[in-house]
């Protein structure tokens, strides 16, 4: 897994120490770390797999807290990380309307190599995520990429089983979802789903339904969810008002993303419903890994030949 | 003598715990009747028997009010080694303590918060025998009535993520009565461990209440009876 890592700050000298520090304190995790002199060349930098943003707060061209808001919206997973001269005492912190930052003074006794030890907890423990993350997610992520998810006729199969999901529920829209390191992707659906795209992490119900020791979650109304009133409205304008998860779980005990059925209006599910659920759940998964199988079977006639 | 850096935090002879890992965070959860929040500072005060720091973020109640409440406890107390973020959104009174305050006008200032929370810690840092500091958040249900749970859960992780980097110990206050069950297991990811405290209801006058350690290794079981004096 690569880390990026951007590094702002408007004096050359200073940026250039705290790259070398960084490089050298978190070598073990082959960080790449982008270097950036001003607000806008920051900006540019910014990609949805930035992780930490280390960033003065005074740039040439505009404030870290303008770095931040904007990496808010880019790439809402990153740690940022305010490395800076400036007393935090002095800095107006509400126009960040509550977004976190981590601060370290330069001149303090942190200094650069405490930094480097709060980069390297930011980014191996997301520790400034706005969600929690299974305690095995290095290996959960680690099997969902050891899996070949474009094959044609696995998806076919995979599309079937959305169906009897919408069929069973009576429902518009049912999917299956990975869930990635940052984001959570759509791999078959029924309905109007198939018109949805990918979406943050941190908006997706299904990254706490990979948290339950149960396998499945269902939530009976977003808008009188905690978890989910925030961004209710988003939930809404989808057609998702109530909602029903099963993890699809590998044969290692790894959770990869859940089966999800949907509806438009408030909604409790039944026991015998969980449990239909969680069956198919098992069944897309005993799929998945049966092409696997396959496939390696395959490489393995290749390689006699 | 002070323990070096990577032992854990113990908490003297009259609580039923044993020592907690350093960087790790718990959460201490009772409600409002209980002696939860009055357990959750005395697990952070026992750092001033240690020599270690201790730094509080009051949400509820005004630095001289919980310097007084740290008193009925403590009545020697020493605030050389101590700080706390006040933010009941009240004016800064002139104090007659020696604890480094800083103040948030609001709590819903969670990035002021967490600045100001991160610039004591490295004063206290500095100073504190082997670097060693107890952070006591009291309390996460205050800070629930002002952020949704998504940036509360994001501002937990952050502070508990700067404790574990720096070898302290995290102490969360929450009064589960108050919050959605959701709620409280959402929040509870944060943390390494739970200490459940309910009301004690027998005879004796010493005991002040009873406490139950879920989630970290090597403790006692069942409810445990504690006294805070």
């Amino acid at each position: 897994m690569t880390h990026r890592i951007l590094c702002v700050d408007g004096d050359d000298d200073v940026r250039e120490d705290t790259v070398d520090t960084l490089r050298s304190e978190l070598g073990d995790l082959d960080p790449i770390v982008e270097p950036a002199g001003t607000l806008a060349d920051a900006e540019a930098s910014l990609g949805t797999d930035t992780d930490v943003i280390v960033t003065e707060y005074d740039l040439p061209d505009g404030t870290g807290f303008d770095l931040v808001g904007r990496a808010e919206a880019i790439c809402p997973d990153a740690g940022t990380i305010l490395y800076t001269a400036t007393d935090p005492g002095t800095l107006d912190t509400t126009e960040l309307r509550g977004a976190i930052t981590e601060y370290v003074g330069k001149d303090s006794v942190f200094g650069s190599e405490r930094l480097a030890d709060l980069v390297r907890t930011t980014v191996e423990s997301r520790s400034q995520g706005s969600y929690p993350v299974p305690q095995n997610e290095a290996e959960r992520l680690a099997a969902l990429r050891s899996y070949d998810l474009d094959d044609e006729a696995l998806m076919a199969s995979l599309d079937r089983i959305t169906d009897l999901a919408a069929t069973h529920f009576d429902v518009e829209q049912a999917s299956i979802n990975l869930i990635t390191e940052h984001s959570q992707e759509f791999l078959t659906c029924y309905g109007d789903a198939e018109e949805w795209e990918t979406m943050d992490r941190e908006d997706s119900i299904c990254t706490f339904t990979i948290l339950e020791d149960a396998g499945v979650m269902t939530v009976e109304d977003v808008t009188e969810d905690p978890r989910f009133q925030s961004r209710a409205d988003a939930l809404l304008e989808l057609g998702i008002r109530s909602y029903m998860g099963a993890n699809l779980i590998t044969s290692s005990g790894l959770v990869i993303g859940p089966l999800c059925v949907y509806d438009d209006e408030p909604r409790s599910f039944s026991t015998a419903e969980l449990a239909y659920l969680k069956d198919l759940a098992t069944l897309a998964v005993d799929l998945i890994e049966c092409h696997a199988r396959l496939d390696a079977a395959d490489d393995l006639a290749e390689g006699d030949r | 003598m002070s323990p070096d850096g990577t032992a854990g935090y113990a908490f003297g002879e009259q609580l039923p715990i044993e020592p907690i890992d350093a960087g790790s965070t718990v959460m201490v959860a009772g409600p409002a009747l209980s002696p939860a929040e009055s357990l959750a500072r005395s697990l952070v005060l026992q750092a001033t028997e240690d020599d270690e720091g201790s730094l509080f973020i009051s949400t509820n109640k005004t630095s001289e009010k919980l310097l007084t409440a740290c008193r009925r406890t403590n009545p020697a107390l020493d605030t050389s080694l101590m700080g706390v973020i006040d933010c009941s959104g009240q004016e800064p009174k002139p104090g007659e303590t020696d604890a480094e305050v800083k103040y948030v006008s609001t709590q819903s200032d969670l990035t002021g918060i967490g600045m100001k929370f991160s610039a004591l810690y490295e004063l206290l840092y500095a100073e504190a025998a082997q670097g060693r500091v107890r952070t006591g958040l009291i309390s996460l249900s205050s800070l629930a009535m002002y952020v949704d749970l998504r940036k509360l859960f994001r501002f937990a992780q952050t502070l508990s993520g700067r404790i574990d980097s720096a070898g302290g110990l995290g102490v969360f206050a929450i009064d589960p009565t108050t919050h959605d069950e959701r709620t409280v297991n959402t929040l509870g990811q944060v943390a390494d461990g739970r200490i459940e405290v309910r009301e004690y209801d027998g005879d004796d006058e010493d005991i002040d209440g009873e406490l139950r350690v879920r989630g970290l290794p090597d403790q006692p079981g069942g409810w445990q009876p504690f006294s805070l004096s």
